[in-house]
C-alpha cells in the first residue's frame, strides 16, 4: 500500500467516523425532540383528568369511593427502581463491559414486566370497566396508555438485549441504548405524574 | 446524510438521477432523497387540492339559489366536511411541507434532510390517508359529516350503527395524517437546528428556514393534543366511553378545547412558511434586502409561542366562562403585532427597489394585500363582542377563506413559481402565468368578498339552504367560486407543458441571493458538490459581497449537469 | 424630510381618513335592522373597527400600488436597489403603535361587551372556589326601562326544530317577545349541540345539552326577524330555523291569552318534511341520517311556512 492510498484510507475512515458520530448525534437530538412531543399527548390527558375531577362533584362509578393504593405503589417503587437499573446497564456498556450491561439490562426488562403484570392484576380486580362513566374512562385510558408505552420500553430494550450478541455491534456507539434508556425514563417520569394524579390525588 | 465532502460518498449511479432520460421514475419509488420527496409532496398534494376543489364546486352549485335542490342535504354535509378535511390535511399541509422538505437542505447548505428515510415513511401515509378519506365515500352512510371539526354530539350520532363507518374512517385518517407530521417535525427542526452549513449562524438563516422551523415547532407541541382528542371521541364512538358523550355524562365542550388547541396554531402552521416564501420573493423581484430581516426571522417563532394561547376565540359563544373570553382576546389581538411587523417589513423592502413583476412577485403581491384584508376581518373576529353576532356565519368563512386561499394559497403559487427553475431545470410560460394570477385575483375576490356581507346580514356557515335575502350574495360568490375553478387550468398547462419542453433554466435565472441558487438546476443529487461555508447574512442586494467563501471557484457554471 | 415629502403623506393620510369615515359610515348598512338595544353598541363598534381597517388596508394597498405602478426596474437594468437593510426607529414605531391599538381595540371591546350585558351562560366549569361573573346590568342602556318585569322564556333545540315555553305554559314554535322588555331565556338542547342566533339582535349563544344557560337582552323594535341555528346540528340543520316576533305589551298578552286558549297540535316541522319526502324518493337518495325528532305539539305555530321577514 502506497503512502497516499494509507492515508487516503485513514482519512476515509475518519470522515467515516465523524459521519456516524454526527448522525448519531442528530438521532438523539431528534429522539428528544420526539419525546417533547410525546409528553404533551400525556399532559393533555392530564388535562382531561384534571378538569372532569375539579368539576364533577361526583364522578366514581357506583359502588366505588376511592382507589387502593397499596399495590399500585408497590408496582411505582419497582418501576421507579428500574430508571436506576437501566442507568447502571448503561455505564457498564459505555465501559464497554457487556455481560454486566445484559445483566441489568435483563433485570430492567424483569421490573418492567412485573409492573406490567401488577397492572393487569389491579385492573382485573377493579369492580368498574372501560365505559363505567367518566371516571372509568379516564382511568383505564390513562393507565393503558401509559401500560402500552411501558410495553414498548421493554420491546425496545429486548431488541437491544439482542443486538448486544451481535459482535461489535456497539463498537462505535450506542444511539440505540441511549435512546432505549431515555425512553425508560420518560415512560417513568410520566408515571410519577400519573400515580400523584391518580392514586394520591384522590 | 451528513455533509462529507462528496470524493468520501459512494454514488450508485445504476439508479436513474437528475438529467437522465430516465429520471422521472425517481417519483414513484421510496426515494429517500428529499428532493424527490418534496416534490412527491407537492404533486401529490395538488391533486388533492384538485379534488377538493371539485367538491366545492358542487357546493357552490348548491348555493347558486336557496332551496336545498341540487343533492341531498346528507350530500351536501358531507361535501362540506369532506371539502374543509381534504384542502387542509391533503393540500395545504403537505404542499408546505413538500416545499420545505426541497428546499431546508439547500438553503442551509446540507445534502439532505436529517433522516432521509423517516422523510420517505412521513410522505407515504399521505397517500394512505387520502384513500382513507376517499374510500369514506363508499362505506354505508357516507363519509364524515359533521364538519372538519367533528364536534361531539353529532359526530358520535352514527346513524348507521355500524362499526366502520366514516367518522371513524375520518379519525383514523386524521390519526395518520398527525403521526406523518409529528415525524416530519422531528426531522424539520433537527435538520435545521444541526445541519446548517459551516458560517451560517441563526442570523445568517434564510427567512424561510426560520418560518419552517416555526411552524414545524407547532406541529410537535400542538399535534398531541389533537391526538388525544381524536382517541378520546374515537373510544367515544366505538366503544362508548363517557368522555365528551352529554347523555353519558360527558362534557363535549371539553373536545372543542382539545380540537382547537391544535387547530388554532394549525393555521400559523399553514401561514407561517408563506411568511417565509414572501420573506424570500420580495426582495428578490425588488432587488433589496429584507428590511428588518432578524426581526421578521425572531417575529416568526414569537408567533409560535403566542399562537398557543389564543384557541378560545374560536369558542366564545360556546359556553366559555367571561373570564376566559375577554383573556383569550387579549391575547388573540397580542398575535396581531409580530404578524403586522412582518406585513410592514415587507411593504418596506418592496418601497424603493427595482420591481419586476413577474408571476412570483405578482402572487406574492397579491398574496400580501389579501392577507392584510384578512388580518383586519381576523382582528374584527378577535374581539368577543364582534363575534357573537359573526362567529359560525359566512363572515367567518370569508376572513378564513381570503387567508388561505387569498394568502396561502397565492404564496404557494409563489413560491412554486419562483423555484420550478431550480426543482425542474425549465422555465415556465411567464405570459400564460400572468393569466393564471389574474383569473386567480378576480376569482378570489369575486367568490371570497361577498361572503362578508351574507355573513354580516347573518347567514349561518354550512347551511345547504338559505332565506332568499341572502341569494344575491350567494350568486356572487358562486361564479367567483368556478371563476377559480378554471383559473387552475393555466397552471396545469403552464407546469406540465413548461416541466416537458420549456427553456432549459440556468442555475440563478432571477439573480438571487441565497444558497439553493449557488447550485445547478436542478440540483445534483448530493445538492454540491462541496458543503459551502457561509461568510454573510443573507439578502445582500446592493453590496457586492460573496455570499460563500471561494464563490467564483465553487459555484458550478450553467449547463453542468453532474 | 421635504416639504414635498411632508405635503404628500399628509394628502394621503386625509384620503385614508376621508375614506375610512366613509366606510364606516356604510357599515350599519350591512347589517339586519337593530331589532335589540345591545344592536346599537355592536353596530358601533363595528363600524370603528371598519374604519380603522380601511385606514390600514388602503393605506398599505395604495402604498403597494404606487410602487407597482412608479419603481418598477428599467427594462434593461440588472443591477440591484439601495442596501437598506432596516430602520430601528420606524421598526420600533411600527411596533409600538400596532400594540397600542390592538390594546386599545381590546379594551374597548371589552367595555362594549360589559355594556351589552352579553351574559354568558352559568358556568359551566365548577370549580372549587367559583369565580363569580359580574352581572353585567352596570351600565344601564337607554332603551331599558328597569321598571317593566323581566320576562322569562324557555327555549328548547332539538333536531330540527325550536319550542318555546312562556311563563303560562303556552307553547309555540315561533317565539314572540314584548318590546322593551328585559327578556331572559333558558336555552335548553334535547340531543345535540345547536346554536341560538337572531342576527337582528346581534346576539348568539351555542345550546349545550344537559345544561340550562340563560341568556338575557332587550328588544326595542317592533317587527318579524329570525332565528337560525347557527351551529351545525346534522342532516337538516339549515332548516332549523324560527321567527322571532317583537310586539307591543299589549299585544304580547293578547297573543299569550289567545294561545293558552289552543288545543296542542303538531307544528309544520320543515325537517320532518323533508324527512318523509326524502324516504319516498327512490332516484338519488343521500345517506342515512339521524332521524328528526317528532314535530312538537304547541299551542301556536305559524299558519304556514316560516318566511324570510322584510329587509
Amino acid at each position: 500500500m502506497t503512502t497516499e492510498s494509507s492515508i487516503a484510507q485513514s482519512t476515509e475512515a475518519q470522515i467515516r467516523e465523524e459521519q456516524a458520530h454526527e448522525a448519531a448525534e442528530n438521532s438523539k437530538f431528534g429522539f428528544i425532540v420526539f419525546l417533547l412531543s410525546e409528553t404533551v399527548i400525556f399532559l393533555s390527558f392530564f388535562a382531561g383528568y384534571i378538569i372532569y375531577k375539579t368539576t364533577l362533584p361526583d364522578w366514581y362509578p357506583p359502588g366505588v369511593t376511592g382507589l387502593d393504593t397499596k399495590d399500585p405503589q408497590f408496582n411505582t417503587i419497582i418501576l421507579v427502581s428500574s430508571s436506576f437499573v437501566i442507568y447502571v446497564a448503561e455505564r457498564y456498556l459505555h465501559d464497554k463491559k457487556l455481560w454486566g450491561f445484559r445483566f441489568f439490562l435483563l433485570a430492567t426488562m424483569a421490573m418492567g414486566g412485573y409492573f406490567l403484570y401488577g397492572q393487569a392484576v389491579e385492573w382485573s380486580n377493579l369492580s368498574f370497566g372501560f365505559t363505567s362513566g367518566i371516571f372509568g374512562g379516564l382511568f383505564y385510558l390513562l393507565t393503558g396508555f401509559h401500560g402500552l408505552h411501558v410495553f414498548t420500553g421493554i420491546l425496545l430494550q429486548t431488541i437491544m438485549l439482542g443486538r448486544s450478541f451481535i459482535p461489535s455491534n456497539y463498537d462505535s456507539g450506542y444511539f440505540g441504548v441511549e435512546a432505549t434508556s431515555l425512553f425508560w425514563h420518560f415512560v417513568d417520569v410520566i408515571w410519577i405524574i400519573l400515580y400523584v394524579l391518580i392514586y394520591v390525588w384522590q | 446524510m451528513t455533509n462529507a465532502p462528496t470524493e468520501a460518498i459512494n454514488i450508485a449511479r445504476r439508479q436513474p438521477y437528475p438529467g437522465a432520460p430516465d429520471n422521472w421514475k425517481r417519483f414513484f419509488t421510496f426515494s429517500t432523497d428529499h428532493k424527490v420527496i418534496g416534490i412527491q409532496y407537492i404533486v401529490t398534494s395538488f391533486i388533492f387540492f384538485l379534488i377538493g376543489g371539485l367538491l366545492s364546486m358542487i357546493m357552490r352549485g348548491e348555493l347558486v339559489t336557496p332551496e336545498a335542490n341540487l343533492v341531498d342535504r346528507t350530500i351536501y354535509n358531507a361535501l362540506f366536511t369532506m371539502h374543509g378535511s381534504i384542502m387542509l390535511f391533503l393540500w395545504t399541509f403537505p404542499v408546505l411541507v413538500g416545499l420545505g422538505n426541497y428546499l431546508v437542505p439547500l438553503m442551509i447548505g446540507a445534502r439532505d434532510m436529517a433522516f432521509p428515510r423517516l422523510n420517505a415513511v412521513s410522505f407515504w401515509m399521505i397517500p394512505i390517508v387520502g384513500i382513507l378519506m376517499l374510500a369514506s365515500f363508499l362505506v354505508p352512510g357516507g363519509p364524515s359529516q359533521s364538519g372538519w371539526w367533528a364536534y361531539p354530539p353529532v359526530s358520535l350520532q352514527n346513524p348507521t350503527g355500524n362499526l366502520i363507518n366514516g367518522q371513524v374512517l375520518w379519525i383514523l385518517a386524521v390519526a395518520i395524517s398527525g403521526v406523518s407530521s409529528i415525524m416530519g417535525g422531528v426531522n424539520f427542526v433537527t435538520t435545521i437546528f444541526k445541519m446548517r452549513a459551516p458560517g451560517m449562524t441563526w442570523f445568517r438563516t434564510p427567512a424561510f428556514v426560520w418560518s419552517v422551523l416555526a411552524a414545524q415547532l407547532i406541529q410537535l407541541y400542538g399535534l398531541p393534543a389533537l391526538t388525544a382528542g381524536a382517541v378520546m371521541l374515537l373510544l367515544d364512538l366505538t366503544v362508548g366511553t363517557s368522555f365528551f358523550a352529554p347523555e353519558r355524562g360527558g362534557n363535549p365542550i371539553l373536545y372543542q378545547h382539545f380540537f382547537w388547541f391544535y387547530s388554532h396554531p394549525a393555521v400559523y402552521v399553514m401561514v407561517l412558511p408563506v411568511f417565509g416564501i414572501f420573506s424570500e420573493v420580495f426582495p428578490v423581484y425588488a432587488r433589496k434586502p429584507l428590511f428588518g430581516y432578524r426581526v421578521v426571522a425572531v417575529s416568526s417563532v414569537m408567533i409560535t409561542g403566542i399562537s398557543a394561547l389564543v384557541w378560545v376565540h374560536h369558542m366564545y359563544a360556546s359556553g366559555t366562562p367571561g373570564w376566559m373570553r375577554i383573556l383569550f382576546m387579549f391575547t388573540t389581538l397580542l398575535v396581531a403585532v409580530p404578524t403586522g411587523v412582518k406585513v410592514f417589513a415587507w411593504v418596506a423592502t418592496v418601497w424603493g427597489g427595482k420591481l419586476r413583476l413577474n408571476t412570483a412577485m405578482l402572487f406574492a403581491l397579491g398574496g400580501l394585500v389579501n392577507f392584510v384584508f384578512s388580518g383586519i376581518t381576523g382582528v374584527m373576529l378577535g374581539s368577543v363582542p364582534i363575534d357573537i353576532h359573526v362567529n359560525n356565519t359566512y363572515f367567518v368563512v370569508g376572513h378564513f377563506h381570503y387567508v388561505i386561499y387569498g394568502a396561502i394559497v397565492f404564496g404557494i403559487y409563489a413560491g412554486l413559481y419562483h423555484w420550478f427553475p431550480k426543482m425542474t431545470g425549465r422555465m415556465y410560460y411567464e405570459g400564460l402565468g400572468k393569466v393564471h394570477f389574474a383569473l386567480t385575483l378576480a376569482g378570489t375576490w369575486l367568490c371570497f368578498l361577498p361572503m362578508h356581507f351574507s355573513g354580516l346580514m347573518g347567514m349561518p356557515r354550512r347551511v345547504s339552504s338559505y332565506d332568499p335575502e341572502f341569494a344575491l350574495w350567494n350568486v356572487l360568490a358562486s361564479l367567483g367560486g368556478f371563476l377559480l375553478g378554471m383559473s387552475t387550468l393555466p397552471f396545469i398547462l403552464n407546469m406540465v407543458s413548461s416541466w416537458i419542453q420549456g427553456e432549459k433554466a440556468p442555475n440563478n435565472p432571477w439573480k438571487a441571493i441565497g444558497l439553493e441558487w449557488l447550485t445547478t438546476s436542478p440540483p445534483p443529487v448530493e445538492n454540491f458538490e462541496e458543503i459551502p461555508t457561509v461568510i454573510s447574512p443573507p439578502y445582500g442586494y446592493g453590496k457586492d459581497e460573496p455570499l460563500i467563501a471561494n464563490q467564483a471557484e465553487v459555484v458550478p457554471a450553467d449547463g453542468v449537469t453532474t | 424630510m421635504n416639504i414635498r415629502a411632508i405635503l404628500t403623506i399628509s394628502i394621503f393620510v386625509a384620503f385614508l381618513t376621508i375614506a375610512s369615515f366613509w366606510v364606516a359610515g356604510q357599515a350599519p348598512s350591512w347589517f339586519p335592522p337593530q331589532a335589540s338595544a345591545e344592536s346599537k353598541l355592536y353596530d358601533e363598534l363595528f363600524s370603528i373597527l371598519s374604519g380603522i381597517g380601511t385606514f390600514i388596508f388602503l393605506g398599505i394597498a395604495l402604498v403597494l400600488l404606487y410602487a407597482v405602478l412608479f419603481q418598477r426596474a428599467a427594462k434593461y437594468d440588472d443591477g440591484d436597489g439601495p442596501s437598506i437593510e432596516g430602520n430601528t426607529a420606524i421598526e420600533v414605531i411600527w411596533t409600538i403603535i400596532p400594540l397600542g391599538l390592538v390594546l386599545w381595540i381590546a379594551t374597548y371591546s371589552y367595555q362594549i361587551y360589559d355594556t351589552m350585558a352579553v351574559r354568558g351562560p352559568m358556568e359551566l366549569v365548577h370549580l372549587h372556589n367559583p369565580m363569580e361573573m359580574k352581572t353585567a346590568l352596570a351600565v344601564p342602556l337607554d332603551e331599558v326601562k328597569p321598571q317593566l318585569p323581566t320576562e322569562e322564556i324557555d327555549v328548547t333545540a332539538k333536531q330540527w326544530a325550536w319550542v318555546f315555553r312562556y311563563p303560562n305554559n303556552v307553547t309555540s314554535t315561533e317565539l314572540h317577545l314584548p318590546v322593551d322588555h328585559r327578556i331572559r331565556l333558558a336555552l335548553h338542547s334535547d340531543d345535540v349541540l345547536h346554536g341560538f342566533y337572531v342576527p337582528a339582535f346581534r346576539l348568539k349563544q351555542d345550546v349545550i345539552p344537559n345544561k340550562t344557560i340563560d341568556f338575557e337582552f332587550t328588544p326595542i323594535r317592533v317587527g318579524k326577524y329570525r332565528l337560525r341555528d347557527s351551529l351545525y346540528s346534522g342532516t337538516y340543520f339549515a332548516a332549523n330555523q324560527a321567527d322571532v316576533v317583537v310586539e307591543s305589551a299589549e299585544d304580547y298578552d293578547r297573543w299569550l291569552a289567545m294561545a293558552a286558549n289552543q288545543t296542542p297540535t303538531p307544528a309544520y316541522n320543515p325537517a320532518s318534511a323533508e324527512y318523509n319526502r326524502a324516504s319516498e324518493k327512490t332516484l338519488v337518495r343521500g345517506w342515512e341520517s339521524v332521524p328528526p325528532a317528532p314535530p312538537p305539539v304547541v299551542n301556536f305555530a305559524p299558519k304556514q311556512e316560516p318566511t324570510s321577514p322584510p329587509a
